[in-house]
């Protein structure tokens, strides 16, 4: 009786569990060290060291986990807020709407927030990325933030992962309208030519592991600088989209994808050099 | 009181103008043999919201700068296609694809030229709205805006309500859903052929377009093998369709060798190598209206289109042309005898139907800045 009683309080007590413990990740915008802006411009970028103005700068996260002392990994269960975070993937968004960012929205999500059993951690992996098993629903019909039409990415199936859109503030009348860096699945197959895919050939997630990370004072920093550091953002190779999105064939990818972490065409994958730690 | 009487009647009427029977199911107008398109469960078709799907179809408030609707690429006149090579977006930007007619694209079981993700028309409406790659209406990340201004116009403000009672505000659900109820409202079948073929009018076609017929479904030439079938296309899905996604073929038709990056066909989503240079076939019907033609625009008139197809394809022998692309020899009166078929599937109750015509006056905020080809 006494043993059931007992049982019968864990049940209870099991949501506001004395045992879980909040977290709240903070993540940091940066452009060549120097902190993302939507009205700052930026010198010294890639190969030819452009100056652009960046105008848009998001990216969807999930599957974060804290990682054990073991080395085994913690999911955080993040909050559900209707907003930014849904299931196990959340939308973080560093553009206010202002300046250049047109095609922004006033908010801004810089944190990531949720819950993990209390515990001492030392470490944290996510991907940069939505999974697959919900990339490819109706987004008419997606939660929030999967209903944002920024991150759209529909004609190849599913969401941009990483929109950095900058745009050279000297580039010729007749120049390219940005170097946009649009991250997501390509060349998703299906087994029918009328059902939704089945997998993709390029998934293009990034896995992040930041092994130093400490839930009491890093910050995640993402910055597009190293990624782009092999390519010329004054120019875009004809007849493809301005800058790189991810498409295969498309010269402006071929120094970037492989900085992403991610191989492309016949480059393999490098260590990606987008989210590090501070 | 007679003058408020007549206040009374007036607005009664005016009621009535705005919800055009609300709930009232839509019914297609097709003869016995043509079986109504496939509807998804959640877009019931109802008058309503065809009514509204309209409105949205023909109003350039939907594009970022106000300056581009569904109709400056999908023209009435021209069986909804726009006569460019290529469409053209906000900003004067320039796509790679030939804006396909929309007559009965309620009975395609996949839409757009080469994308087999593209299985509905509320899917496929995500495209040129909030597209980027390129840019055709330039909606993204800007819906909160649009939606707002749809929301403040009158008509608007009570036709989602009529049209959407559960969720009466223009969001991402209602406008992708009444723009395909319009769109799936486009059913063309009262061609000059169809009164020949199916309504026993022996004399609805001349005798060349006759003999054109003859050749169109000859061995020698082929066109019937991709070509087939109610709606001369072999991509087809009715409530009847046996097979429960439709049918759906897609070919290369030798045009290029190689196929540009920018539009090289099935491959770009499929990754399979098989797939390049792979177009879904469109349908014939109104193909007199619908020039210049192939998946790109790079053919101007029908005649180059048949030339294209008697050689063989232009671009030599691209490793995944399509077997049935062999070329033939046809005579100029042949090819003239062809033309004349293939003429005789324009629809003129297509290009002529009201309910289906530009619905907002002239200097209406809708269409005031609206660009069209
Ligand atoms: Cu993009």
């Amino acid at each position: 009786m006494k043993l059931h009683l007992v049982a019968a309080l864990a049940v209870l007590s099991s949501t506001p569990a004395l045992a879980d413990m909040r977290v709240s990740i903070p993540f940091a915008a940066e452009i060549g060290g120097k902190a993302f802006s939507c009205s700052e411009t930026y010198a010294g970028l890639g190969s030819t060291g452009a100056e652009v103005k960046a105008v848009d700068f998001r990216l969807f996260v999930s599957n974060a986990a804290l990682v054990r002392k073991d080395g085994t990994l913690q999911p955080i269960t993040l909050d559900q807020d209707g907003q930014w975070q849904t299931g196990s993937t959340a939308l973080i968004d560093f553009e206010d709407a202002s300046g250049g960012c047109t095609n922004g929205t006033k908010a801004l999500n810089t944190t990531l927030r949720g819950i993990v059993p209390a515990g001492e951690y030392q470490g944290l992996s996510f991907t940069v990325g939505v999974p697959f098993e919900i990339n490819h629903g109706d987004p008419t019909l997606a939660p929030a933030p999967l209903n944002t039409t920024a991150m759209f990415w529909n004609w190849q199936g599913g969401y941009k992962f990483v929109r950095i859109d900058m745009v050279p503030t000297d580039r010729k009348e007749d120049g390219p309208k940005g170097w946009f860096l649009h991250l997501g699945s390509t060349q998703c197959d299906a087994a029918s030519k009328t059902e939704s895919p089945k997998a993709c050939k390029n998934g293009n997630r990034i896995d992040v592991q930041l092994d130093s990370f400490r839930p009491d004072g890093s910050t995640v920093v993402i910055d597009p600088a190293p990624v782009v550091a092999g390519a010329d953002l004054r120019v875009n190779a004809p007849e493809t989209s301005p800058g790189c999105m991810a498409f295969p064939k498309d010269p402006d990818c071929m120094t970037v994808m492989t900085k992403l972490g991610l191989p492309y065409m016949d480059v393999a994958a490098g260590p990606q050099a987008l989210v590090s730690l501070r | 009181m007679r003058r408020l009487l007549q206040t009374a009647a007036a607005s009664v009427w005016l009621a009535v103008a705005v919800h055009p029977a609300a709930a009232e199911t839509f019914v297609w107008p097709l003869p016995a043999w043509m079986p109504p398109p496939v509807v998804p469960g959640d877009n019931a078709m109802t008058a309503a919201k065809v009514d509204l799907g309209r409105h949205l179809f023909y109003d350039a408030r939907l594009s970022a700068d106000g300056t581009v609707a569904c109709v400056s690429c999908h023209v009435q006149e021209r069986a909804f296609t726009d006569g460019r090579p290529t469409s053209v977006g906000i900003d004067g930007t320039t796509g790679h694809l030939n804006a396909p007619s929309l007559a009965n694209a309620a009975y395609l079981p996949v839409l757009t030229w080469a994308n087999p993700h593209m299985t509905t028309l509320e899917f496929q409406a995500l495209v040129p709205l909030f597209g980027e790659a390129p840019v055709e209406m330039g909606g993204a990340g800007r819906e909160v805006e649009i939606f707002a201004r749809l929301a403040a116009d009158p008509y608007y403000a009570t036709a989602f309500a009529a049209a959407f009672p559960e969720r009466p505000q223009p969001d991402l659900f209602t406008v992708t859903r009444a723009l395909a109820a319009f769109q799936r409202s486009i059913v063309s079948v009262a061609s000059p052929y169809d009164r020949f073929k199916y309504g026993g009018q022996s004399d609805a076609l001349s005798e060349a377009a006759q003999r054109g017929e003859q050749l169109f479904f000859d061995h020698r030439l082929e066109c019937y093998h991709c070509h087939s079938g109610i709606h001369f296309t072999n991509n087809l899905k009715t409530i009847r369709t046996s097979t429960g996604g439709g049918e759906a073929g897609y070919h290369n038709t030798g045009l290029h060798d190689p196929y540009p990056d920018a539009a090289p066909g099935l491959i770009e989503i499929t990754g399979r190598e098989a797939d390049a240079g792979r177009f879904r076939t469109p349908s014939l019907r109104n193909v007199a209206l619908t020039a210049p033609y192939m998946h790109d625009g790079s053919i101007p008139d029908l005649r180059g289109v048949l030339e294209h197809y008697a050689r063989g394809g232009r671009a030599g022998s691209h490793p995944q042309k399509d077997g049935m692309i062999v070329g033939f020899e046809v005579s100029p009166r042949e090819v003239d005898d062809l033309i004349a078929f293939l003429e005789s599937l324009k629809d003129e109750t297509l290009i002529h139907n009201p309910a289906l015509a530009d619905p907002w006056p002239e200097d209406h905020p809708a269409r005031a800045r609206r660009v069209m080809p």
